[in-house]
C-alpha cells in the first residue's frame, strides 16, 4: 500500500498541469480527467480504509532511509487521520467538480478552473499526507493560492475586494505558520515532524516552545477560520463560485486548518493542558459568535460561510474536550468519545456544508440571486434543490434522522461525562440558534409565493446529481455512530489521536 | 414478538416507499395509507392486555453474517432497539393508532385531484411508525431518536404555500426542535448519573441540581410536544395553518398523547418529583389552563380558537398527573385521551366547514345547523364534551382531576395546602371554556344564515362518518367512564383507584337522560302549539342582516375589560410569546457583533494580533 501513497499528490498536481496543455485542444478534456482522477482517489481510499489502517504507513521520497535514526528524506504518512480526511477532499471534490460541469458554463474559463481545483486539491493532499514541517507550509501555500485565485474567478468587484482580503489575512497567516516552522526547525534541528517530536520529548517545556505553538495556532486557527482569526472568511466563501465554496467550507478549512492544528498539537508537541484549553476556548468562541454572526444575515452564502465558523467550533470543542480529559488523566473512553464526536461532526459538517452550498449556487444559477428576501416560492419549480437543502438544512440543525443530530448527540454527551457542562449547554443553545437560521433559509426560499416573474427550471443533472449524492450521504452517514462502519472510518481516526506519542514512534520505525 | 416489528417499522418503511411513489398515483397513496392504519390498529389492540415486558429486538438474525461490517453495524444498532411494552405504551398505542386510522379514513377526501396535500400520505405514516416506536421505546436514545423525527414530520404536514402558513411552519419546527435539542441534556445527564439508557431500570431522586435539571429538560421536551405554557406558542399557529387532518393528527391528537405519555413517564417511572417541582407543576398547568382559555375567548378565527383550547385542556392533564396520585394520574390519562377524542373531532369538523364555506372566521358564518346536520350534531357533542357538561367523558375526566385535587389537599406540604386554588382556576377554566365554545357552536351553525350559504349541502359520507364515530365513543366514554373506561384502560397502569364521594358514571348518565326526557315533556305539555311566530324587527324596520348581532360581539367586551385590554394588546403583539421573546434577543446580539465587523480590513488584521497576544499573554 505504501507506494501507492504518493498518488494523492501526484494525480492531482498532473491533472493541473495537463489541463491546461491538453484541455486546449481537446474539448471536454478537463471535466473528464478531473472528475475521474477524483473518483479514483474516492475509490482509492474506501480501498485503504477498508484494508485497515491500524498502523501509520510513511513513504519516503526519493527512497532515502534515515541515517543514524535521523530521518533525511520527506515523509508522506498515512494513518487513520490522513485516511478520514482524504476521503474528505476526494469524495467532496468529486462531486464539487461533477456539479461544476453545468454550473460552470456560465464563466469562461473552464480550463483555468479545473486546474486551479486540482491544484488546490493537490496542495490539500498534500497538507494532509505530509510528515515534515516545511513541506506541510509549502503544500499549504500551494492549496492557498490555489484558492485565492479561485475566489476570485468570476472577477467581478466583490469577487476581487473578497479574494484581496483573504489574501491579505491568508498571508499573515502564513507568515505566522513560517515563523513557528523556522523556529520548530531552530530549536529541534529538524523538519520531520515525528523527529521533532522525539526531539521535544526529550527536552523541558519552556517559554520558547510555547510561543512557537501560539504562533502556530495562531495562524492553523486563521486557516481554520476560529474566532477571533475569522474575519476573511464570510467574504471569501460567500464569492467564489459556489462549487468552489463548497470545497472551501467543506475541505478546505478542515484539511489546511483543524487537521493540521490536531496533527500538531496531537501527535507533534506534547499534548499540554494549558494549549487544550486555548483549542477549547476558542473552539467555544468561534460556536457561540459564528452562529450570532449567521443568524441576521440575509445573503445566503453569508449565512453558510458564518456557518461554518460555528460549526468547526462544533468540532473544536469535541477535540478539546478530549484532548483536556487526555491531559488531566480523566477517563479515557469519554476522552475518545469526544474526540469521535468532533471527528464525526468534521465529516458531516463537510458533506452538509457542501451541500447546502451546492444548494445556494443551484438557487443562484437559476434566479441570479443571493438575497433571501428576493426569493420564495422555489419549491415547486426546484423540487430537488429544495428537496436537498432541506435534508441539509435538518442535518446541520441536528434533527434526526440526519447525521447532524448524531454527531452533535455523541459532543453533548461526552461534555456531560467530562462535566463540561456549560460547554454542552452552550452547544445545545448554538444548535437551537442554527436551527432557527436554517428555518429561515428554507422559509425565505422555498415556501411562500415567488416573488419575482422569471421563468425558472430545474438546474442540469450534473448538479442535481452531486446534490443527491449528498443528502443521501447526509442519511447514510448517521451509521456512523453504530459499530461496523465506525471501525472502519472513524475509529481509526480516532486512535490516531487518542494515542498521541503512537504517530512519532511507528512513523520513524518504519512500521 | 414479531408484532412490534410491523407496529413500527411497517408504517415507517411504507411511507419511504410512498414517498417515491409518483404524485398522480395519490388516491393507489391513500388507500395504502388507509390498509397500513387500520393493520398498525389491529395489531396494537392485539398487544393490549399483553402481560408488560421489556422486549429486545435485534435487527440481525442470530446466525447473521458475523464478520461483515454490514452485520456489525446491524448488531450495533440492535444494542439500542429495546422497547417497553408496559400497560401505559399499551395504552398510547392503542389511542395512537384509533386516531391514525379514523384520520386516514377523513383524509381519504383529500384524494380528489385539485386538493394538493403535498407528501401528505407518506409524513403521515411515518408520524405513525415512530409515534408507536416513541411510546414503546425503552432506551432514551431510541426514544430520542423517533421523538426527534416526529417534529420534524409535523414541519411536512403543514402546507407553507403563504406568508402565514410558511412563518408557522418554520416556527413550529424551531420551537420543537429546541425542545428536542434541550432533552438531548436530560438525557446525557441521566447517563452521566446512571450509566443506563433503559428507561424502565431508572428511578432517580430530584434531589441535587443535576437531577433537577435532567427532569427540568425532560419536562420542557414533554411540555412543547403537548403544548403546555410557555412552550406552547406554536400550536395556535400551526392549527391556524395547517390542513384541518394534519391539525387533527398531530397536534390535537398524537402529539398530545406522546407529550402526555412522556410527561406521566418521567413524573412517575423515572424520576421521583419533590415537593417544589410538584409546585412548579401545578402552577404551570393552571397558568395554562387560564391563560389558553382567555386568549381562545377573543379569537375570531374559529381553527385558532380550537388550538388555544389544545393548549388549555393540557393544563388538566398535566394537573392530573402532577398530582401523582392514582387517581390524579388516571385522570389526567382519562383527559388526554379525552381531549384527544374531541379536539380532533372538532378540527375535522373545522375542516368540513372551511371545505364547504371556505371561511374560517366565525364573524362570517352562521346558521349551518340545519345544512349541515351530522356536523352540527358532532361538534355539538364535541363542543359539550369539551366543555366538562355531563354525561359527556370530557366531564367524566374532569370530575376525576377534581377528586383527585381535593384527595390531594388532604396530603401535607405547600402544594396540597393551595388546593382550593388549583380546584377554584381549574374550575374557572371550565366555565370559561363553555363560555368560548358557545361562541364556537352559535358562531357557525346557530343565527341568521347568509343567503350565499342556502345551497350549502353535508360533507359526504369519508367526512362526516370519522366525526360521528368520535362523537359516539366521546358518549360512550362518559356514560360508562366509571364502569368500564377507567377500570379497563387506565387502572392497570396506575394502580387500584379510590374516588372520595359517590361517582357512577352510568348513574348520572341516566339521571341526565330523565332529567332531558323531563324537559322535553313539559315542553310538549307546554304552550308549544300557540306560540306566535313573526318576522323580528328593529325599531319597526324589518332587520337586515348587517344589523343583527354577531355572537362574536359579545365576546369583545370581554377583549375591552379595563385590566385585560392592555394584556391583550401584549400578547397579540407576542410579547409574552417565548418564540419571539429569544427572536429578539439573539438578533440583538447579532446587531452588536454585525456594527463590529465593518468590512476594514485593517481592523480585521488587529483582531488576529490581538487574538495572538491574548493567548500570549494567557500562557506565557
Amino acid at each position: 500500500m505504501t507506494h501507492l501513497v504518493p498518488l494523492y499528490v501526484i494525480l492531482p498536481l498532473a491533472t493541473a498541469f495537463l489541463i491546461p496543455v491538453i484541455g486546449r485542444m481537446v474539448k471536454g478534456f478537463q471535466k473528464t480527467l478531473f472528475s475521474a482522477v477524483l473518483l479514483f482517489l474516492t475509490v482509492l481510499t474506501f480501498y485503504i480504509l477498508f484494508s485497515g489502517v491500524d498502523q501509520p504507513v510513511a513513504y519516503k521520497i526519493g527512497g532515502w532511509e534515515p541515517v543514524a535514526g535521523v530521518p533525511i528524506a520527506i515523509y508522506l504518512v498515512m494513518d487513520g487521520l490522513s485516511a478520514l480526511v482524504l476521503l474528505i477532499i476526494s469524495l467532496i471534490g468529486f462531486l464539487a467538480g461533477f456539479y461544476a460541469i453545468s454550473y460552470i458554463k456560465r464563466y469562461t474559463a473552464e480550463n483555468n478552473f479545473y486546474a486551479l481545483l486540482a491544484l488546490m486539491i493537490a496542495g490539500m493532499n498534500g497538507v494532509v499526507l505530509t510528515g515534515d514541517m516545511f513541506n506541510l507550509y509549502v503544500f499549504l501555500e500551494i492549496a492557498v493560492i490555489a484558492s485565492y485565485a479561485l475566489v476570485a474567478f468570476g472577477i467581478e468587484r466583490t469577487e476581487l475586494e473578497a479574494s484581496f482580503k483573504y489574501q491579505v489575512l491568508g498571508g499573515v497567516a502564513s507568515l505566522l505558520i513560517l515563523l513557528g516552522v523556522a523556529m520548530l526547525y531552530w530549536k529541534t534541528q529538524t523538519l520531520n515532524m515525528a523527529h521533532i517530536s522525539q526531539v521535544l520529548a526529550q527536552s523541558e517545556n519552556n517559554a520558547f516552545l510555547t510561543f512557537t505553538q501560539i504562533l502556530l495556532i495562531s495562524g492553523f486557527g486563521l486557516k481554520a477560520a476560529m474566532i477571533p482569526f475569522h474575519a476573511w472568511l464570510p467574504d471569501a466563501h460567500s464569492s467564489a463560485p459556489a462549487p468552489i465554496s463548497a470545497m472551501l467550507s467543506g475541505v478546505l478549512i478542515k484539511a489546511v486548518g483543524v487537521y493540521a492544528l490536531l496533527r500538531l498539537f496531537f501527535n507533534m508537541f506534547a499534548i499540554d493542558f494549558q494549549i487544550s484549553l486555548v483549542i477549547t476556548a476558542i473552539g467555544t468562541l468561534s460556536m457561540v459568535i459564528g452562529v450570532l454572526l449567521a443568524i441576521g444575515q440575509w445573503d445566503l452564502k453569508r449565512l453558510l460561510a458564518y456557518h461554518s465558523i460555528s460549526q468547526m467550533g462544533y468540532v473544536v470543542i469535541g477535540v478539546g474536550m478530549g484532548m483536556i480529559l487526555l491531559v488531566e488523566g480523566g477517563d479515557r473512553s469519554v476522552a475518545s468519545l469526544a474526540i469521535a464526536g468532533g471527528l464525526f461532526h468534521l465529516i458531516n459538517h463537510a458533506v452538509f456544508k457542501g451541500l447546502l452550498f451546492l444548494n445556494a449556487g443551484a438557487i443562484e444559477h437559476v434566479t441570479g440571486t443571493r438575497n433571501l428576501k428576493m426569493m420564495g416560492g422555489l419549491f415547486k419549480t426546484l423540487p430537488v434543490t429544495s428537496t436537498t437543502s432541506l435534508g441539509a438544512s435538518l442535518s446541520i440543525s441536528g434533527i434526526p434522522p440526519f447525521n447532524g443530530f448524531f454527531s452533535k448527540l455523541i459532543i453533548i454527551v461526552a461534555a456531560i461525562q467530562g462535566e463540561f457542562y456549560l460547554l454542552a449547554a452552550l452547544a445545545v443553545v448554538v444548535s437551537i440558534i442554527t436551527l432557527a437560521s436554517f428555518m429561515k433559509f428554507q422559509r425565505y426560499a422555498f415556501f411562500d409565493q415567488p416573488k419575482f416573474s422569471k421563468k425558472i427550471r430545474e438546474v442540469p443533472f450534473t448538479m442535481r446529481f452531486s446534490m443527491i449524492v449528498l443528502v443521501i450521504l447526509c442519511l447514510g452517514l448517521s451509521l456512523l455512530i453504530f459499530p461496523g462502519v465506525r471501525e472502519i472510518i472513524l475509529s481509526p481516526a480516532v486512535d490516531v489521536l487518542m494515542e498521541t506519542t503512537n504517530y512519532a514512534t511507528t512513523t520513524l520505525t518504519g512500521m | 414478538m414479531e408484532a412490534l416489528y410491523y407496529i413500527i417499522f411497517l408504517p415507517i418503511v411504507t411511507g419511504i416507499l410512498l414517498l417515491i411513489l409518483p404524485e398522480r398515483l395519490k388516491p393507489i397513496k391513500a388507500g395504502i395509507t388507509l390498509v397500513v392504519a387500520l393493520m398498525v390498529l389491529y395489531m396494537s389492540i392485539g398487544m393490549y392486555g399483553q402481560h408488560p415486558e421489556i422486549i429486545s429486538l435485534p435487527l440481525v438474525p442470530e446466525a447473521g453474517l458475523h464478520s461483515s461490517w454490514m452485520a456489525k453495524t446491524l448488531a450495533g444498532m440492535s444494542q439500542f432497539m429495546s422497547f417497553n411494552l408496559d400497560h401505559l405504551g399499551q395504552l398510547i398505542i392503542l389511542f395512537a393508532a384509533g386516531f391514525a386510522a379514523i384520520i386516514s379514513v377523513y383524509s381519504l377526501i383529500y384524494v380528489t385531484p385539485q386538493k394538493k396535500i403535498f407528501h401528505f400520505y407518506p409524513f403521515f405514516l411515518i408520524t405513525l411508525g415512530c409515534a408507536m416506536g416513541a411510546a414503546l421505546a425503552d432506551n432514551l436514545l431510541l426514544f430520542l431518536f423517533f421523538w426527534g423525527v416526529m417534529g420534524f414530520t409535523l414541519y411536512k404536514l403543514i402546507k407553507g404555500k403563504d406568508p402565514r402558513s410558511s412563518a408557522a411552519a418554520k416556527k413550529t419546527l424551531i420551537i420543537v426542535g429546541a425542545s428536542d435539542g434541550i432533552m438531548i441534556l436530560g438525557v446525557a445527564i441521566i447517563w452521566k448519573l446512571t450509566g443506563t439508557w433503559s428507561m424502565s431500570q431508572l428511578s432517580l431522586a430530584t434531589a441535587s441540581s443535576l437531577e433537577v435539571t435532567a427532569f427540568i429538560t425532560l419536562l420542557v421536551g414533554s411540555f412543547t410536544k403537548a403544548g403546555a405554557f410557555p412552550f406552547h406558542s406554536w400550536i395556535p399557529d400551526y392549527g391556524e395553518n395547517a390542513p384541518p387532518p394534519s391539525s387533527a393528527y398531530l397536534p390535537a391528537s398524537l402529539d398530545k398523547l406522546l407529550g402526555i405519555y412522556f410527561l406521566a413517564r418521567i413524573c412517575i417511572d423515572l424520576f421521583r418529583v419533590n415537593p417544589t417541582l410538584t409546585l412548579i407543576l401545578l402552577i404551570i398547568a393552571v397558568t395554562t389552563i387560564i391563560i389558553a382559555v382567555m386568549m381562545a375567548l377573543i379569537q375570531h378565527n374559529f381553527k385558532r380558537l380550537l388550538s388555544f383550547h389544545a393548549v388549555s385542556q393540557v393544563g388538566y392533564m398535566v394537573l392530573g398527573i402532577a398530582l401523582a396520585t392514582p387517581l390524579g394520574v388516571a385522570a389526567g390519562l382519562f383527559h388526554m385521551v379525552n381531549h384527544a377524542l374531541y379536539k380532533s373531532g372538532l378540527f375535522l369538523s373545522a375542516g368540513s366547514i372551511q371545505e364547504k364555506t371556505g371561511q374560517v372566521d366565525l364573524d362570517q358564518l352562521g346558521g349551518l345547523s340545519s345544512k349541515m346536520p351530522v356536523t352540527f350534531f358532532s361538534a355539538l357533542i364535541f363542543a359539550l364534551a369539551i366543555s366538562g357538561i355531563p354525561p359527556l367523558n370530557g366531564f367524566a375526566s374532569k370530575w376525576m382531576i377534581y377528586q383527585g385535587i381535593i384527595d390531594f389537599g388532604q396530603t401535607g406540604g405547600i402544594a396540597s395546602q393551595l388546593w382550593i386554588v388549583w380546584l377554584a382556576l381549574a374550575v374557572l377554566g371550565s366555565a370559561l371554556t363553555l363560555a368560548s365554545f358557545i361562541k364556537f357552536i352559535s358562531g357557525i351553525f346557530l343565527g341568521r344564515r347568509k343567503s350565499a350559504f342556502d345551497n350549502l349541502k353535508e360533507v359526504n359520507f369519508l367526512m362526516w362518518f370519522p366525526k360521528l364515530l368520535l362523537a359516539l365513543t366521546c358518549i360512550g366514554f362518559g356514560v360508562f367512564a366509571t364502569s368500564w373506561v377507567v377500570p379497563h384502560l387506565f387502572q392497570p397502569y396506575t394502580g387500584t383507584i379510590e374516588y372520595i364521594g359517590i361517582w357512577e358514571s352510568s348513574t348520572v348518565s341516566l339521571l341526565v337522560v330523565f332529567s332531558l326526557i323531563l324537559g322535553g315533556v313539559f315542553y310538549l305539555l307546554g304552550n308549544v302549539k300557540n306560540m306566535r311566530t313573526a318576522d323580528a324587527f328593529l325599531g319597526g324596520e324589518a332587520i337586515q342582516e348587517k344589523a343583527g348581532y354577531r355572537v362574536t360581539e359579545f365576546y369583545n367586551t370581554v377583549r375591552e375589560l379595563r385590566p385585560l385590554k392592555g394584556l391583550y394588546d401584549k400578547a397579540e403583539k407576542s410579547w409574552f410569546d417565548i418564540y419571539y421573546l429569544f427572536k429578539n434577543l439573539f438578533y440583538g446580539l447579532h446587531y452588536v457583533f454585525k456594527v463590529l465587523h465593518t468590512g476594514v480590513m485593517t481592523t480585521y488584521v488587529i483582531w488576529i494580533f490581538a487574538g495572538f497576544i491574548i493567548i500570549m499573554l494567557w500562557l506565557l
